[in-house]
């Protein structure tokens, strides 16, 4: 049954400052911007949590700038703001596709990136990008900031590594000298939530050719988490064996049967994905003989 | 804001030198209501000291109640009262008869017993000052329950299944000839199962019924498709005479067939306004959409088909296993297009019916056809291959003159025509017939063809037409527009026969003290209502002329009323146009703010001795990504055999929707029902697919636009249904096309498919 919204505190935070001291003096509260995902869980009558923080009137986490030599995005970037970006369309355009994958317009207005961090679903349409793109969170407390690498900052099904007064302020992107890859495969058009997700990047750059991080590729939907094949990417790096590349991956996924999904079509679509992507990108030259 | 408003565009007709209306693509009355949200539904009259009712629902599947602990709910301030079985006024038991315009959807009266037959049955209902206390009364509300061993899987109760001895009167099993014999005698043998799942109607305005007590007068503002049957039923369930009940539905935001009959929620709202004395809004939660207010029940359809090696039909055998609730007989009668398409000698259709603990299932837009035709026209399509030929000539190879069921000529069919058609809209030459050929930008192409039918339905239906002393008109009927375009279509029939521009009409609709009219389904509207309609400003006219002939002061005194005739809005004497008199002028003249015309036209039998079916030709083209099984539909043709086309613009729009949804059934829609515990799982708009404006092509539908005057004056048969009907099969016959795989489940999900490409 719906929860009434009646019975719920709605506290407003006037300052960052002030946000800071009401999650340390209010253990519980859940801090809010857009609720696409609250809304959602309040009609369901699955969220327990009565006591919320607003976070939307500070617009200083709404900025999207460069930041020497990353992109930061502030926590509260609605996903129309990013698709609208030139920052992020020369920075990393496959968050733009990305965003442009979540709901409809109404959701894109109101959704924001660190809400998309903070709820951690595993379907979580930005997460596989941020993962590939090895993006950094920074979180702010009254105890002061803190960077976490996005690829430690879950800890397992929807749990992360924050603290329970901390916040989401922004999320830093360094650049990519890649080319880069996104896919949702969902069971419509759009409007759905992913069956399955990948985002990848390989640099061309002659500089990076021995750098092990030169593949790297992230997925969502396919286990507690959004996941970033490790070991897919250290077989590919080495020899460039896609088939080799598919059945290591398959070993690191753990996807689930649910009722948007099965988990043979994953593995078998992850795999497929995974070798699409490198059908495009490979160049012989990558691959050692 | 202002609106454009398209002046209609309306045929010249030669012969009788006048505007031929119907037909015309009027934009709808009702338009400019809708897009500027004046248009009030039935939860949308903001009444004084208004009550929110929220119901209150089992968490078991069956068993019985022990209590309501309400005591939390009742100490919270603004709740005014909790109805539960305890409290709740003895209902008086009814015929629940569809022919006598009081059947109920399920058929059980709310809150008179203890007994739960599915999750999500009302056991009370929280009504409080605002919504959102009703709510939380609701939620605060522990249902105790005895829980016993429930029914909810199809295979494990089969064995404890029943096979229905008839169809709304028609025998079953439906025998012709030998089956057996025949099959086992023929050259080419097919045989295959079907399966359909549970699918929700999932209308964007859910059900909503808003109580007001006047007195011992009841006046419900109800989302509906049958003003007159909701009114009768509580009426006589509640103990009232049925003309202290009014019923009010003047728009309904999509029903189709879940809003035909009344729901338990409804005598809920009005027994507790009668409680309260108050008026009391009740609109059900999308998740309460999923439980007890119908779906179309999951089929099981074995087919085994014989044929000639040249593709002339000998045997068909049709058994379809689908379900129901305990509370009533529902069948999904699939096997009907199988009995009266096709002409085949011998011929079986059989049913079995499991009994779940779900709620009881009901009429979902051409209830029995769509799921049939999916099967029966995709088997049809696994022949055409089997014996190399064309999918359309297999087709045309079984068609007859007359009706295999009952061995009468048609009243009027195209059939032909729509294949001809719809191929040549189509492109349907350009197809290589063998599968996995074509490709287009990484994509496997596949095109698919399918037969549409519904059967021609029609009933009683009054209206009353007024013409006004400001020379404007009004067509009244207790019919109701679902969104389909009844305001427009209505107005237009009165505008053919008064001679007067719809604009000078407006059609008064949804309202159960107007002339009576049948529950909007079965595609039955304007072949019902239309023809009362028609009849109706004929006898008005004819009033008129009467008065005119009468008046000493008028030039058309004493003229032969049969040389009298309406055009442009006057009188006009026949043998010397000069002499004209506008309508308006007679009834000032006399003094008379109105004249009007009454009918009550019931079916005649003129079509007797035929028989009325309404046929068409549908083509789906796809796409299917090779690597991850995602299918879409990139292109649609329909082409329908309907009758006489009312209004070309509703008709098209209808069509189309009716298309789009066949697409949400091909490949999207299904319920999922919780195993352990009989609650739906997908009771939300997220998890229950339907597409979106990306799923949905180009889409073209089409019409023969030929009457049928045998059916009825109009020469119309409706077509609401027929849209949806051959879209599933035209779908996995172009998804076999494209990759060779033959999905013989719905829906068609990319899972399916991947394992084989």
């Amino acid at each position: 049954m719906r929860a009434a919204l009646s019975t719920l505190k709605f506290l407003e935070a006037g300052s960052l400052s002030h946000a800071f001291k009401i999650m340390k003096t209010h253990p519980g509260i859940m801090p809010t911007a857009g609720c696409t995902d609250i809304y959602v869980s309040l009609n369901f009558g699955t969220l327990k949590v009565r006591e919320f923080l607003n976070l939307w009137g500070l617009s200083e986490l709404r900025k999207i700038q460069m930041k020497g030599d990353y992109l930061s995005i502030g926590s509260l970037a609605t996903y129309t703001q990013i698709i609208h970006s030139d920052s992020v369309k020369k920075w990393i355009p496959m968050l733009i596709q990305a965003s442009s994958s979540i709901g409809g317009m109404q959701i894109q207005n109101r959704g924001t990136l660190g809400g998309n961090i903070g709820n951690g679903s595993p379907a979580g349409d930005t997460l596989p990008v941020l993962a590939a793109a090895e993006a950094v969170v920074v979180l702010g407390s009254t105890e002061g900031i803190r960077r976490i690498s996005f690829n430690m900052f879950y800890t397992g099904y929807r749990k992360n590594a924050m603290n329970p007064e901390e916040l989401i302020l922004s999320v830093e992107i360094p650049r990519i000298k890649s080319q880069q890859w996104y896919r949702k495969v969902g069971t419509r058009a759009a409007q759905a939530i992913s069956k399955i997700v990948m985002a990848a990047v390989l640099s061309k750059d002659p500089e990076e050719q021995q750098d092990p991080r030169r593949i790297r590729i992230a997925f969502g939907s396919l286990a507690p988490t959004v996941i970033r094949a490790f070991r897919t990417e250290t077989a590919l790096a080495e020899n460039g064996n896609i088939t080799e590349a598919q059945k290591t991956l398959l070993s690191e996924i753990q996807p689930i049967d649910d009722i948007r999904s099965t988990a043979l079509y994953r593995q078998t679509v992850a795999a497929n994905l995974l070798a699409e992507w490198w059908g495009k990108v490979s160049p012989r030259s990558l691959i050692k003989s | 804001m202002t609106l454009k408003i398209n002046e209609p565009k309306a045929k010249e007709s030669t012969m009788a030198k006048a505007v031929q209306w119907i037909g015309a693509p009027l934009d709808r009355a009702d338009g400019e209501l809708k897009t500027t949200g004046k248009a009030r539904y039935a939860a949308d009259f903001p009444l004084e000291r208004m009550v929110y009712g929220v119901p209150i629902v089992s968490p078991a599947a069956s068993g019985s109640l022990i209590k309501l602990e309400v005591e939390a709910a009742e100490k919270l301030p603004g709740v005014l009262f909790i109805l539960t079985h305890e409290n709740a006024k003895k209902i008086f038991p009814i015929q629940n008869d569809f022919g006598t315009a009081t059947k109920l959807a399920e058929g059980r009266f709310p809150l008179q017993d203890k007994k739960i037959y599915y999750a999500g049955q009302y056991v009370g209902l929280a009504a409080a000052e605002t919504l959102e206390i009703a709510q939380e009364a609701a939620r605060l509300i522990k249902v105790i329950c005895k829980e016993e061993r429930s029914a909810l899987d199809s295979e494990e109760e089969l064995p404890y299944s029943y096979f229905p001895d008839n169809n709304w009167g028609t025998p079953l099993p439906v025998i012709r000839g030998n089956f057996e014999k025949a099959f086992s005698n023929t050259e080419v043998q097919l045989k295959a199962v079907y399966t359909t799942p549970v699918e929700h109607h999932n209308p964007m305005e859910p059900h909503a019924c808003t109580a007001v007590w006047d007195g011992d007068n009841l006046i419900l503002y109800e989302s509906t498709q049958w003003v007159v049957g909701a009114r009768n039923v509580v009426a006589d369930a509640l103990g009232l005479p049925r003309e202290k009940v009014r019923i009010i539905s003047h728009f309904v935001g999509g029903g189709f067939g879940c809003k035909g009959f009344v729901w338990p929620h409804t005598l809920l709202a009005a027994m507790t306004a009668m409680h309260l004395k108050r008026p009391v809004k009740v609109v059900l939660s999308r998740s309460q959409m999923a439980a007890g207010v119908g779906h179309r029940p999951a089929t099981h359809q074995e087919l085994s088909i014989g044929s000639s090696k040249q593709g002339k039909l000998t045997a068909i055998k049709h058994h379809t296993i689908t379900q129901t609730s305990f509370l009533d007989d529902f069948l999904e009668a699939a096997g009907g297009p199988t009995q009266s398409i096709y002409s085949c000698p011998n011929l079986l259709v059989s049913y079995q019916v499991v009994r779940l603990n779900h709620g009881t299932p009901t009429f979902m837009r051409a209830p029995g056809e769509c799921t049939g035709l999916f099967a029966l026209e995709s088997l049809l399509d696994e022949l055409s291959y089997t014996l190399n030929l064309d999918p359309i000539e297999l087709r045309l190879n079984n068609l007859s003159d007359k009706s295999p069921e009952e061995e009468l000529p048609w009243s009027n069919s195209h059939i032909k025509e729509c294949y001809e058609l719809g191929s040549k809209i189509f492109g349907w030459k350009e197809r290589n017939p063998k599968p996995k050929t074509m490709k287009r930008k990484g994509f496997l192409v596949g095109l698919g063809m399918a037969t549409a039918m519904f059967p021609g339905v029609r009933s009683p239906g009054a209206a009353k037409v007024k013409i006004l002393s400001d020379g404007t008109a009004e067509v009244l009927s207790a019919t109701q527009d679902l969104g389909t375009g009844t305001y427009t279509t209505m107005k237009q029939i009165a505008a053919e026969v008064l001679r007067i521009s719809p604009h000078r009409i407006v059609s008064k609709l949804g309202d159960s003290s107007y002339p009576p009219a049948p529950v909007s389904g079965g595609s039955m509207t304007s072949a019902s209502v239309g023809p009362a309609v028609k009849s109706a400003a004929e006898k008005a006219i004819e009033a008129l002329i009467h008065i005119s002939i009468k008046d000493s002061s008028s030039c058309l005194y004493h003229l032969p009323l049969e040389k009298i005739h309406a055009a442009d809005g006057k009188l006009v004497y026949q043998d010397d146009p000069s002499k004209t008199e506008i309508f308006e002028e007679i009834l000032k003249r006399n003094n008379l703010s109105h004249i009007e015309g009454e009918s009550f036209v019931k079916p005649d039998n003129s079509a007797e001795g035929y028989t009325v079916q309404s046929h068409g030709a549908q083509f789906a083209e796809v796409e299917v990504h090779p690597l991850l099984g995602q299918i879409r539909v990139t292109r649609m043709v329909g082409v329908f055999d309907v009758g006489r086309i009312l209004n070309q613009k509703t008709a098209r729009s209808q069509a189309i929707g009716g298309m789009i949804m066949g697409i949400g059934m091909a490949l999207h829609e299904k319920t999922v029902y919780d195993p352990r515990t009989g609650r739906v799982v997908t009771d939300n708009l997220c998890d229950y697919l339907i597409p979106v404006m990306a799923d949905s092509p180009a889409v073209e539908a089409d019409f023969i636009d030929k009457p049928d005057p045998r059916f009825n004056s109009l020469g119309v048969r409706g077509l609401g249904e027929i849209g949806i009907t051959g879209v599933a099969a035209a779908t996995a016959n172009a998804v076999y096309h494209a990759t060779g795989i033959r999905i013989r489940d719905l829906p068609i999900t990319p899972d399916k498919l991947l394992k084989w490409l």
